[in-house]
């Protein structure tokens, strides 16, 4: 469950690093616009493998519901932070898939 | 009607809200609250034993049955509930002799004490469970009327939601966007916000709400185009029947229940035992049902294994039959209740519904917010409309969580021992909440937030505490134990109190920001008279800067 909130925040964060009005909030220098341009697929890659780990995890039928969960919770995180702590968000969305994968292989 | 689409789909948004909203509210925070229910009314009985760790379920069958034999004789049919993440009791059930003039004999609960086995008594309590049937059936309200009144608020919540999607122009690229500190826009923001993040949830939750009393509801539909054979097979239809169990009249010795699952135990090669169902009992034809948590959210065969309690050989038919209908149909039930989740889901599940409360209570703040500088200015104080609405809104939204925590000292304090004492819980609760609502009429408005947020604050921090003073399940004693279940009920008590505090907190420092110091309205009576001097624009920009 931690690990779908932890790739659906890392995938919203991307999305959200595509749109130059949040750039300017977390990022403080500006990046090349190629690299800007490979936020939105990438982004959507990601949802897309947390949805196929929600299914993988938990089967057809409560994986996609416990998805949209996660989903609003990493959403409501985001964007708080983005108000109140847009720049530790880009360190965040690294370090908590990483922990809550490594979580997994542990257990 | 306004001109266009979207102007229109704005108006009736805004007013469908406003109708409905503070019924919505309750709905959907005490509908919240039942997805904790058992936690609840485990807390609100404190007579009960604290966990036990370390406990085989097979122990724990042989005393439930060891219970049963000597208490439950001439029962045919009765079920045990073992501990679980949501309740670490064990209890035992079954359906008592009707009273004369009722169809149905009540269904009695007995919690056990797992070391000894005895029946433990406890307090007359409505629990979680009154708390959370109030969001569907109204306290005081005949079922039949507040099942229609639920109807015609989720129905108005859909359109709502609905409509909600229309007039929200920017979804995507709004997405993220929440200005906190731009007043109006602030508000719209969070109202956006918490609509669209758990979209998915919010539909879900009315339209599931929704089915929920389809018969009611659509009691035309099934009077006008069905007749009672075809109503009948309809209803077999969508509600699976558990097939019943003739008994043989033949009395038999059955085994050992803890014996007997270790079939189901084979079965599911796991010991995940949820509950257990006994049919037909000291009989030849005992039947015994092991239920393990739920696996689906419509409905997975492997999840119940089917042994005679007699031979203890496996039965393979199931004891439901589902058909595809009653699969959806018990797909949206167990989606709307959260049957399947685990404890985190369970979590999300309950945050998911405080943020559909949210976005109901910031839709309403939105409406005053809107109309608060129109308002002011009117020469003789502010409609009645609008007053009324921001009263409603503070008795409410403040106000009925404080009248939540009110039900909870009504369990700690009324005596133990009062008749009636049930119903008491609840009307301290409404009575808590009247008086909550009246309140606000004879304070200003920014009075009346603050100081409701404040009790709501102390009431909410005083409760753990009140808990240490009238009993012994209190915070240091569950986190001793290691009773999570407890425990965190008191901690999540705190953690609400410190949100309260913190909105207090906050909505005085924003009082304070936008009452202007002496010096400040010094400075902007002299800003103002330069700029009349000047120009007129500029003064308006001023006033608009300071309003």
């Amino acid at each position: 469950m931690l690990v779908l909130i932890s790739f659906s925040f890392a995938a919203m964060m991307l999305f959200c690093l595509a749109m130059t009005k949040h750039r300017k909030q977390v990022l403080e220098d500006e990046i090349s616009s190629l690299t800007v341009r490979f936020f939105r697929p990438f982004a959507w890659l990601l949802l897309l493998f947390t949805g196929y780990l929600s299914v993988d995890m938990y089967g057809w039928s409560i994986g996609p519901a416990l998805f949209f969960g996660a989903l609003t919770i990493a959403i409501l995180l985001l964007i708080l932070l983005l108000t109140y702590r847009a720049k530790i968000v880009p360190p965040l969305a690294v370090i908590m898939p990483l922990i809550a994968s490594i979580g997994i292989f542990i257990n | 009607m306004k001109d266009s689409f979207r102007q229109s789909m704005k108006w009736f948004h805004t007013w469908v809200g406003l109708i409905v909203g503070w019924v919505l509210f309750f709905m959907f925070l005490t509908g919240t609250l039942g997805y904790f229910y058992q936690e609840i009314t485990r807390w609100m009985e404190p007579e009960r034993p604290f966990i036990e760790h370390n406990i085989s379920n097979e122990r724990l069958l042989d005393i439930a049955q060891a219970y049963l034999i000597n208490n439950a004789q001439g029962v045919d049919e009765w079920d045990i509930m073992l501990p679980s993440v949501r309740d670490q009791n064990l209890r035992v059930g079954w359906r008592h002799p009707a009273e004369a003039g009722k169809k149905r004999g009540k269904y009695k609960i007995k919690v056990l004490d797992a070391n000894t086995g005895d029946e433990i008594e406890r307090r007359a309590t409505g629990g979680g469970r009154l708390l959370y049937r109030m969001h569907y059936r109204f306290h005081y309200l005949p079922t039949e009327i507040s099942y229609w009144i639920v109807g015609f608020c989720s129905m108005l919540m859909l359109l709502a939601v609905i409509t909600g999607v229309v007039i929200h122009k920017k979804i995507f690229t709004d997405f993220f966007t929440f200005r906190a500190k731009k007043g109006l826009l602030g508000w719209l923001d969070i109202h956006n916000v918490l609509s669209v993040i758990a979209l998915p949830f919010h539909f879900m939750i009315t339209y599931s709400g929704l089915l929920f009393f389809l018969f009611t509801y659509m009691v035309l539909s099934t009077n006008l185009q069905t007749n009672e054979d075809e109503l009948d097979a309809m209803l077999d239809e969508i509600y699976p029947r558990t097939a019943h169990l003739e008994k043989a009249n033949q009395a038999a010795k059955m085994l050992d229940i803890s014996i007997l699952y270790q079939q189901a135990k084979t079965t599911w090669q796991a010991d995940e035992l949820s509950y257990v169902e006994m049919f037909a009992a000291n009989d030849v034809n005992a039947h015994v049902l092991f239920v393990r948590h739920e696996t689906d959210i419509t409905y997975n065969p492997e999840d119940e294994v089917m042994v005679n309690a007699v031979t203890g050989e496996l039965i393979l038919q199931k004891p439901k039959e589902y058909t595809v209908t009653s699969m959806i149909h018990n797909g949206f039930f167990s989606l709307h209740e959260g049957h399947f989740a685990g404890s985190i889901a369970r979590w999300i599940y309950f945050f998911t519904g405080l943020i559909g409360s949210a976005m109901i209570a910031s839709g309403l703040i939105l409406w005053t917010t809107k109309r608060k500088p129109k308002q002011l200015k009117n020469p003789n104080g502010p409609d009645f409309g609008y007053r009324l609405v921001e009263q409603l809104n503070i008795g409410t939204i403040v106000g009925l969580p404080i009248a939540i925590a009110m039900y909870f000292y009504a369990n700690r304090l009324l005596p133990v021992d009062m008749a009636n004492r049930v119903n008491w819980e609840a009307n301290v609760m409404f009575i808590s909440w009247a008086m909550l609502l009246i309140y606000p009429i004879f304070r200003p408005a920014n009075k009346a937030w603050y100081e409701q947020l404040t009790l709501a604050a102390l009431v909410y921090f005083a409760l753990p505490l009140v808990n240490v003073l009238t009993t012994n399940k209190h915070l240091g004693n569950s986190l001793l134990q290691q009773d999570w279940n407890l425990a965190g009920f008191d901690l999540t008590l705190l953690v609400v109190g410190g949100c309260f505090a913190f909105a207090a907190y906050k909505f005085r420092a924003l009082q304070v920001n936008i009452r202007p110091s002496k010096q400040a309205i010094k400075k902007v009576e002299k800003q103002c008279v330069q700029a009349m001097n000047e120009s007129l624009l500029p003064l308006q920009q001023v006033n608009k800067d300071q309003c």
